[in-house]
């Protein structure tokens, strides 16, 4: 399978402003990201992701080790044609519109105005923002700043996107869409590096994770093989009462006893039932 | 559609686009109008104060009071203007998602002073047209009651207050790129903006320095005053308004010279502010 994205032995140190001490945010961390996967980045606050994002888009240097991407190191420029970015908590011109943004970024990617006009269009549908095109992005919610992220990162059409808490200040009916946006561009076969706290949705979206604390890799791979755990247990479908007084008295003999378990709804699954119902 | 960049060589059309959109964000800040209000006041106030003209000429009263308030708000505007587009792009982390294409460093900078030099020459025109226009209202008024004195015709000379106004546009380009250099690798706006004003006193004074060079037997003064003579441009060399309003005309020989006196300076400060930006980490 080809690769990527490739992050090799990266180690990276901040000088401490009031110190003359370092911070290493990031300490020989390794890792592949296959094409058309849907990789997860995670850790807590100051694990190194940003870092790491920031070395992987050349904006900053490495002490040591190296970012390519599609094989082409980070430091050129040339990578970056293949990357669209959706950065954490996006900031963007507030003095623009939000179609004229997109445009903006479509033309800095190497489109005709002509043709990031229309291209930026199409994605302005796509994340729900049509009715928001030629409202200043000042007037934007959290929310749609979110969505006008994901339009400009993906209107170059990238084979890589980036995407730094795409859901962050999303509502939980956005944030569906958001990740459904994710699964259809996945079935495209684009790569995407995704970092969120959402757990939730990491594992559904993404194939594999790298999980990030105090700058070093402490755990990697695919997410069902990192989520296995201790104990094996049978599902047992709706059956009948005798039937499941059989299954008791068999397991009894082995000296166990059936554990029965009630499905429960996600608070998350429930708001999205209900609101969508209201709509 | 990647296909269509232009990765192998510095791209215009990147630096073009980014200080198109610099020049937009410029003239839809409320600075910009407060300045060109400011600016359009204190001309009016010329008008209705030209009993107090000191016993200068009159004409040469709103002329003087026009290119005063070009050179000193157009100075204003150079220096906020200037760090705000690019340290505040910084700030505001704007800069990450137009960093995030393939973008080089220097066509950034480059856009970002083309925004700024775009905004100083809108305020330095629309300031010039309307000294212009004042002074033609005033210069046939006073035609029409003392046609003996203009018996020759006009005695200013429009052509040269433009000239003027366009060689502001020079000076104050050159303060926007020393503003963009020190924004390159400053930790705030405030310290480029602090920067920008002590090297507009300083390029005042440079010609002082440069006369000064050498005559005092202290090395370390001479080695400063050898620095302030080279690394700053002199800016008094374009205070040519008194002689404008004194009715003597520059040469096209020297609109030339202080021109490209300006485009050197302008060029340097942008290599050097392209250096330290490449190496900045954001």
């Amino acid at each position: 399978m080809d690769i990527a994205i490739e992050v090799k032995n990266l180690r990276k140190d901040f000088v401490l402003a009031r110190q003359s001490q370092r911070l290493r945010a990031v300490d020989d961390l390794s890792f592949q990201v296959n094409t058309g996967s849907v990789f997860g980045l995670l850790g807590p606050n100051g694990s190194g992701k940003s870092t790491t994002i920031k070395a992987i888009l050349g904006m900053l240097n490495p002490d040591k080790g190296e970012c390519l991407i599609e094989g082409i190191s980070s430091k050129k420029r040339e990578s970056r044609a293949r990357i669209g970015y959706l950065p954490e908590g996006p900031y963007y011109y507030k003095f623009m519109e939000g179609l004229e943004f997109v445009s903006l970024v479509g033309q800095l990617g190497g489109l005709t105005k002509l043709e990031s006009v229309s291209r930026g269009e199409e994605l302005m549908d796509l994340v729900g923002l049509q009715d928001a095109c030629d409202r200043r992005i000042s007037g934007y919610s959290k929310g749609m700043l979110q969505r006008l992220g994901l339009a400009q990162a993906l209107v170059n059409d990238p084979s890589i996107l980036i995407l730094d808490e795409p859901t962050a200040g999303v509502d939980p009916v956005g944030a569906v869409d958001i990740a459904n946006i994710i699964g259809g561009l996945k079935n495209r076969g684009k790569t995407i590096l995704l970092c969120s706290h959402l757990l939730s949705q990491v594992e559904t979206v993404c194939d594999e994770v790298a999980v990030l604390n105090k700058g070093n890799l402490v755990a990697s791979g695919k997410i069902d093989e990192l989520l296995v755990a201790g104990n094996e247990y049978m599902e047992i479908p709706e059956c009948s009462l005798e039937a499941t007084q059989r299954i008791e008295a068999i397991l009894s003999e082995e000296g166990q006893s059936l554990v029965k378990r009630r499905d429960r709804k996600s608070l998350e699954q429930l708001f999205i039932e209900l609101t969508q119902e209201e709509e | 559609m990647n296909e269509k960049l232009n990765l192998s060589f510095w791209n215009m059309r990147h630096a073009w686009l980014i200080g198109k959109t610099s020049y937009l964000e410029t003239v839809r800040m409320k600075l910009f109008y407060a300045l060109l209000a400011l600016s359009l006041f204190s001309l009016g106030c010329s008008f209705l104060l030209q009993e107090f003209n000191f016993g200068s000429d009159e004409l040469k009263f709103i002329m003087d009071f026009g290119f005063g308030g070009m050179t000193f708000f157009g100075s204003i505007l150079a220096i906020v203007t200037a760090s705000q587009l690019f340290y505040g792009e910084i700030e505001d982390r704007t800069v990450f998602t137009i960093l995030a294409k393939p973008i080089r460093r220097s066509e950034f900078v480059v856009g970002k002073f083309i925004g700024a030099w775009f905004c100083i020459v809108s305020f330095v025109l629309c300031l010039t047209l309307c000294l212009m226009l004042s002074l033609f209202v005033r210069e046939s008024i006073l035609m029409s009651q003392y046609p003996e004195v203009f018996s020759e015709g006009r005695l200013l000379n429009y052509l040269d207050v433009l000239g003027f106004g366009f060689m502001q546009c020079v000076r104050l380009g050159m303060l926007g790129s020393i503003v963009i250099l020190f924004s390159s690798y400053a930790t705030s706006s405030l310290f480029s903006i602090i920067i920008g004003v002590v090297t507009w006193i300083l390029g005042q004074l440079q010609h002082l320095a440069v006369n000064a060079w050498g005559q005092y037997d202290s090395l370390f003064l001479n080695t400063i005053l050898f620095i302030v003579s080279i690394a700053l441009p002199n800016f008094h060399l374009y205070d040519f308004g008194d002689k404008i309003a004194l009715g003597e005309s520059a040469s096209i020989s020297v609109y030339l010279q202080l021109v490209g006196y300006g485009a050197l300076y302008c060029a340097l400060y942008l290599s050097l502010a392209v250096l330290s930006f490449r190496e900045r980490e954001l």
